[in-house]
């Protein structure tokens, strides 16, 4: 046996990234689908940022998007609200269904999409200038409501959803602003689940925060999936791992692979998805 | 399947010296197995007494395998394939640890039988011993290499080496009756052949954390699962 004993390195041997077989779907896996996404592409300007991407993102589950820098996660997840549409020379090709309806069909609102597909962002961005109160319920404002009474318990069950509401119901009249990063990313979440949306993207919604705010906060999404589709861009792969039912690996605007998130962090059937996700490459 | 480096140097240092003392706790069991039997055959009481020795260090590489093991866990995290590996070693390093002890066991029995004059039905090990080592040498191979066809076919004999056993217990248990003034040799004969059978299932079950540590498909209970 005393050949076995050489050494790992002498094992090794560098090879070129391979390409996938085929587009991966999870069409098969996927039973009840809130978004149906079909051949999308993305391009910024003449850079094609999403090449091709069909996936299913599945209801009142936790969707996880990785992959390194500049591969197109966050543009997918901002298509996916049409919220890309605000960075200047954008074009789309493809369709998005939420919930059977084509968001990109002519004559609807990407506003209206926005209410029905909320969005958290990486850094917390409460109102400078409005209270924590007014911090919640200001989407509600904006879209014409203004119900005191409808408004103080949506402003209360929003703050509860968002498992803030023990920690600032004293304080509800402080600015926003005056919370921790923490709490503050929390309250965005509560102002996003005011206009009770229909989905919930994340962008990075931890990656400014320490691991107690990140605890609760996925604390948080694990609490939300049994009412929203929740779809995250994380770069933390064991946060992935915790959080998410599906995961996606986007690699150079490409869906490389999509599947529970068991399989991709036991077995991924890829090999750009294992070397992505076991640190060979970035 | 070829390996890429890790991004982290550390992760791959730590990967390999995990694997570096698998490797030496089987090499290990395997020179103290080889040791116990040829002490057996030979009637060579160093041998034995050296394979006895050899226990001592198997089961601190046991020991050190869980360590480097947990680390790796706590430090790395590590996902897919190289979860699978660490997960694998873990479990795999008892195995060969009893590996090791059934050659301490084969070289107690040893020590006994040769106090006594030799008896010619130690030749009903001789093919026992082989096929078992040879389960055993294939099983870490299977590990090493990744080789799935390997570590199934190891599992596939496990039923002939439990034959061999049955066969040899039926031959010594007839000679018992025969001469019974040689009863404790070929009772010693009996156990020793029984460790060897005990070898090839722990060579079974290395083979099991083979296949699933290169190909993520566990294997073990299948006749169970599948008629249930």
């Amino acid at each position: 046996m005393e050949n076995l004993l050489m050494p790992t390195s002498e094992r090794i041997v560098e090879e070129g990234m391979e390409q996938p077989s085929e587009v991966p779907s999870n069409s098969e896996t996927v039973l009840a689908s809130t978004f149906r996404v079909k051949n999308m592409s993305i391009w910024y300007g003449e850079k094609r940022a999403i090449e091709d991407v069909t996936i299913d993102i599945a209801s009142n589950a936790v969707t996880a998007i990785i992959g390194p820098s500049g591969c197109g996660k966050s543009t997918f997840l901002r298509a996916l609200n049409r919220m890309h549409e605000l960075t200047p020379k954008t074009r789309m090709e493809g369709t998005v269904l939420l919930n059977g309806e084509d968001l990109y069909s002519s004559g609807v609102d990407p506003t209206v999409v926005r209410r029905r597909v909320g969005m958290v962002f990486q850094k917390s961005n409460p109102f400078p200038t409005m209270t924590i109160g007014e911090n919640v319920i200001v989407g509600l404002r904006l879209n014409g409501v203004h119900d005191q009474k409808f408004l103080n318990e949506r402003l209360e069950k929003s703050l509860r959803m968002a498992a803030l509401w023990d920690e600032v119901k004293d304080d509800l009249n402080k600015p926003g602003t005056s919370l921790s990063g923490g709490q503050q990313q929390r309250l965005c979440i509560a102002r996003t689940l005011a206009v009770e949306p229909e989905v919930v993207l994340m962008d990075e919604p931890c990656s400014a925060l320490d691991p107690i705010a990140t605890a609760k906060i996925e604390e948080l999404i694990s609490d939300l999936k049994t009412k929203y589709t929740i779809v995250t861009v994380t770069h933390n792969m064991q946060q992935a791992g915790r959080i998410s039912d599906y995961t996606a690996f986007f690699y150079l605007g490409r869906l490389i692979e999509f599947g529970p998130t068991t399989t991709i962090f036991t077995n991924p059937k890829e090999r750009q998805t294992e070397d992505y996700i076991t640190g060979r490459f970035g | 399947m070829v390996i890429s480096k890790h991004i982290l140097g550390t992760f791959d240092e730590a990967l390999t010296s995990l694997r570096n003392d698998l490797l030496m706790m089987a090499g290990l069991a395997e020179r103290s197995l080889d040791r116990a039997l040829k002490g057996l055959l030979q009637r060579d009481d160093d041998l034995c007494a050296n394979a006895i020795a050899d226990d001592e260090e198997i089961d601190q590489l046991e020991k050190q395998i869980d360590k480097d093991g947990f680390e790796i866990l706590l430090r790395f995290q590590p996902v897919a394939s190289d979860l699978r590996r660490v997960i694998s070693a873990i479990k795999l390093s008892p195995n060969i640890e009893r590996v090791g002890d059934q050659a301490t066991n084969i070289a107690k029995r040893a020590r006994k039988l040769n106090k006594h004059p030799p008896l010619p039905e130690v030749q009903l090990i001789v093919p026992i011993q082989a096929y078992a080592m040879t389960m055993f040498k294939d099983s870490i191979n299977a590990y090493v290499r990744e080789n799935v066809e390997l570590a199934r076919s190891v599992c596939d004999r496990d039923e002939q080496l439990d034959d061999m056993n049955r066969a040899a217990n039926r031959k010594l248990t007839e000679r018992m009756m025969e001469d019974r003034d040689q009863l404790r040799g070929y009772f010693n004969l009996i156990l020793v052949s029984r460790a060897l059978e005990r070898v090839g299932d722990h060579a079974t079950n290395i083979s099991e954390d083979a296949v699933y540590a290169a190909a993520a498909e566990d294997i073990r209970h299948q006749t169970v699962a599948t008629s249930a």
